[in-house]
């Protein structure tokens, strides 16, 4: 799943682009739509249990349609934020450390970020909340650095699973090694650095709850009063709001994973 | 012919390893002609190609190219003006076949009206058709269209000098045969130098204008025109590496319009059994040759089947697989074993009868071969 090399949408999509049955896009519009549905459903559910469900006066506190809207717009920034900031950093990494001249390093920088995600997540939560302010920003830094490996190893996954004939016919037509990169290596890499982003996201969703310990907001925060306050039907609705961002999160990104795949592949 | 390139003291050394993979080779191709590096694996004749466009850099030695010392060029700009074709192929997967064959003229920076023509022109060149391939991806393509692109995209701009590393490798043998066919006809109308790497004897034989054979180091035990190596291996490794068949792989070059040809007795058909007779008593062959009006040959009839009753039309075998002069020794070496008189007609185009190849023929052509290469070994020494 890390590397996205068995990714499901990878396999829909090779079938679609082979064989091109009638009715296809119909088809992929119902795969596309069809878990948002799903998803929107769930969520409607929970309205109206929030709406009509006999709670009493501390879950009506903690459970306010504006509460929960804002937890789940600053969870999103969380990850978003984080995993936008991750692929400005370790896209550019990954490449640097895959040129040839840098080969060497690799491992090296690898290994950093296998550090960097065996740390337990509240751990690096924690520590970054220390060593920077408490809140939404202690919190991104944290996640960037918990999500920098799946998409920097991915990156560099991504450029070396290229076949090196092709690099090498691209050179001996006269492309400068540049042009390779930007015209060759990067498009091929795509999907392979997008299935890291999806992954590195979707982990992003999960750990981003624990920024509520240092004051981050999001619906941790929400599971949190919960569980102080002993109500369980708190914790549950936050739970399925964390669980549905998290479906629609790697929905979103397998589209754009399908959508953005060179085609040909 | 004035050389198009020319390799001196070439060396390449890998590091961690005692033995240069290339040792000091010199080396002189021509204009316009298929050169061929073979050898066993190993011997360094893939790094020698590669060193020619510096895709390996040399360790030392000069590269000319058009008598130009490229040495230090920039290699971008130097490979722009050599075909590269490998026989992974490397076609772009995620570019469409027109794109893939059209890299070099836009780095090259042609209007995209000059591109599109020369897309039309190379495909139409390699026997695919541009409506149908242009769009395609290279994963919808058979492993034999996808060497022809990659010759295509080779010839993009036209550059006077192509590599090739093994191209044809990877493919079936009716393919292989087809392409190499295809591209030696290509070659007649496109005239480019070419280097050209196998570890194949037989294909070098067949594509080679010159064949450099080449043991460990790169270096050359011989660098001769494929039917003297054939006829006057230069030394043991050579002798081993052509193998056995060599006298069969030189009738595959020599062609029938080469030798002299057998005359046979004949007769015309029209002349009757009396002249028939007459022409197989004045000489030492136990059949006679039936013609017909125009001279084409119609049966082979023995003296005894003369002595039978019946027609003559009805007589003896009738001839078949006839032969042309553009055939090569080999292939009327096959039909003449396949006949019952031990012996193949030569037609003309117009079926008229030129002579009969027989075993005598052959012969004689084997031994004329063999004195002939002796006697360029001998003038052209040393035979670089």
């Amino acid at each position: 799943m890390s590397l996205g090399l068995e990714d499901p949408y990878a396999r829909t999509d090779t079938v679609v682009t082979e064989q091109r049955p009638p009715g296809s896009r119909t088809a992929q519009w119902r795969r596309y739509l069809g878990v948002p549905a799903l998803l929107a459903l769930v969520c409607v559910g929970v309205v109206v249990f929030v709406a009509f469900a006999d709670l009493d006066d501390v879950e009506r506190r903690l459970l306010t349609f504006d509460g929960l809207r804002t937890a789940t717009l600053v969870h999103l920034e969380l990850v978003g934020l984080s995993t936008l900031l991750v692929i400005v950093l370790a896209v550019p990494l990954g490449i640097l450390v895959s040129r040839p001249w840098a080969r060497r390093l690799t491992p090296v920088v690898v290994g950093l970020g296998n550090i960097a995600q065996s740390v337990p997540s509240l751990g690096v939560i924690v520590l970054f909340a220390i060593l920077f302010a408490p809140g939404f920003g202690g919190a991104v830094v944290a996640l960037v650095v918990y999500a920098f490996l799946p998409i920097l190893r991915n990156t560099i996954v991504g450029l070396q699973q290229i076949d090196p004939f092709v690099v090498e016919s691209a050179r001996g037509m006269g492309m400068s090694s540049n042009r390779v990169l930007r015209e060759i290596e990067l498009p091929l890499a795509v999907p392979v650095i997008l299935a890291g982003v999806r992954t590195a996201a979707v982990i992003g969703v999960g750990t981003a709850t624990i920024g509520a310990l240092t004051n981050a907001g999001g619906l941790g925060s929400v599971v949190y009063g919960g569980i102080v306050q002993s109500r369980t039907p708190v914790i549950v609705v936050a739970s399925i709001l964390t669980a549905v961002l998290a479906l629609l999160v790697d929905h979103v990104l397998g589209v754009a994973e399908n959508v953005l795949r060179p085609r040909g592949l | 012919m004035p050389a198009m390139i020319e390799l001196e003291q070439l060396t390449k050394h890998y590091p961690g390893r005692s033995a240069p993979a290339v040792d000091s080779l010199d080396l002189t191709i021509a204009e316009g002609e298929i050169v061929i590096l073979v050898g066993p694996s190993g011997c360094g004749k893939t790094t020698t190609l590669k060193m020619i466009n510096r895709i390996i850099e040399p360790s030392s030695g000069i590269i000319r190219l058009q008598g130009e010392d490229v040495t230090r060029a920039n290699p971008d700009h130097l490979r722009r003006r050599i075909g590269y074709v490998i026989q992974q192929v490397g076609l772009f997967p995620h570019q469409t076949i027109g794109r893939n064959i059209t890299t070099v003229p836009r780095l090259l920076g042609w209007s995209q009206q000059r591109i599109d023509d020369r897309l039309d022109e190379l495909m139409h060149l390699v026997g695919m058709d541009p409506g149908t391939y242009r769009d395609r991806y290279p994963k919808e393509l058979s492993g034999g269209q996808r060497q022809r692109v990659g010759v295509a995209r080779a010839l993009a701009a036209d550059p006077p000098v192509m590599l090739m590393d093994e191209p044809f490798g990877a493919l079936d043998p009716i393919s292989r045969e087809r392409l190499q066919n295809e591209f030696l006809r290509l070659q007649e109308e496109i005239r480019k130098t070419i280097v050209f790497v196998t570890h194949d004897i037989d294909e070098a034989i067949t594509m080679g204008d010159r064949i450099a054979i080449l043991r460990e180091g790169s270096t050359v035990a011989q660098y001769d025109t494929p039917e003297t190596v054939l006829a006057a291996p230069a030394d043991d490794f050579v002798r081993e590496f052509i193998g056995s068949g060599a006298a069969l792989k030189r009738l595959g070059l020599a062609r029938v319009r080469d030798v002299e040809l057998g005359q046979w007795p004949t007769s015309p058909i029209g002349s009757g059994r009396e002249a028939a007779l007459r022409a197989l008593a004045s000489s030492e062959h136990g059949s006679v040759l039936l013609l017909d009006d125009r001279r084409r040959p119609l049966r082979w009839v023995r003296a005894d089947e003369l002595e039978q009753p019946g027609s003559l039309e009805r007589l003896g075998v009738e001839v078949r697989g006839t032969v042309e002069p553009t055939t090569t020794l080999a292939h009327a070496l096959d039909a003449m074993v396949g006949s019952r008189v031990g012996a193949v007609v030569v037609v003309d185009g117009s079926g008229a009868l030129l002579g009969t190849v027989d075993m005598r023929v052959i012969m004689a052509a084997v031994d004329t071969m063999r004195t002939d290469a002796h006697e360029q070994d001998r003038e052209e020494v040393p035979s670089r």
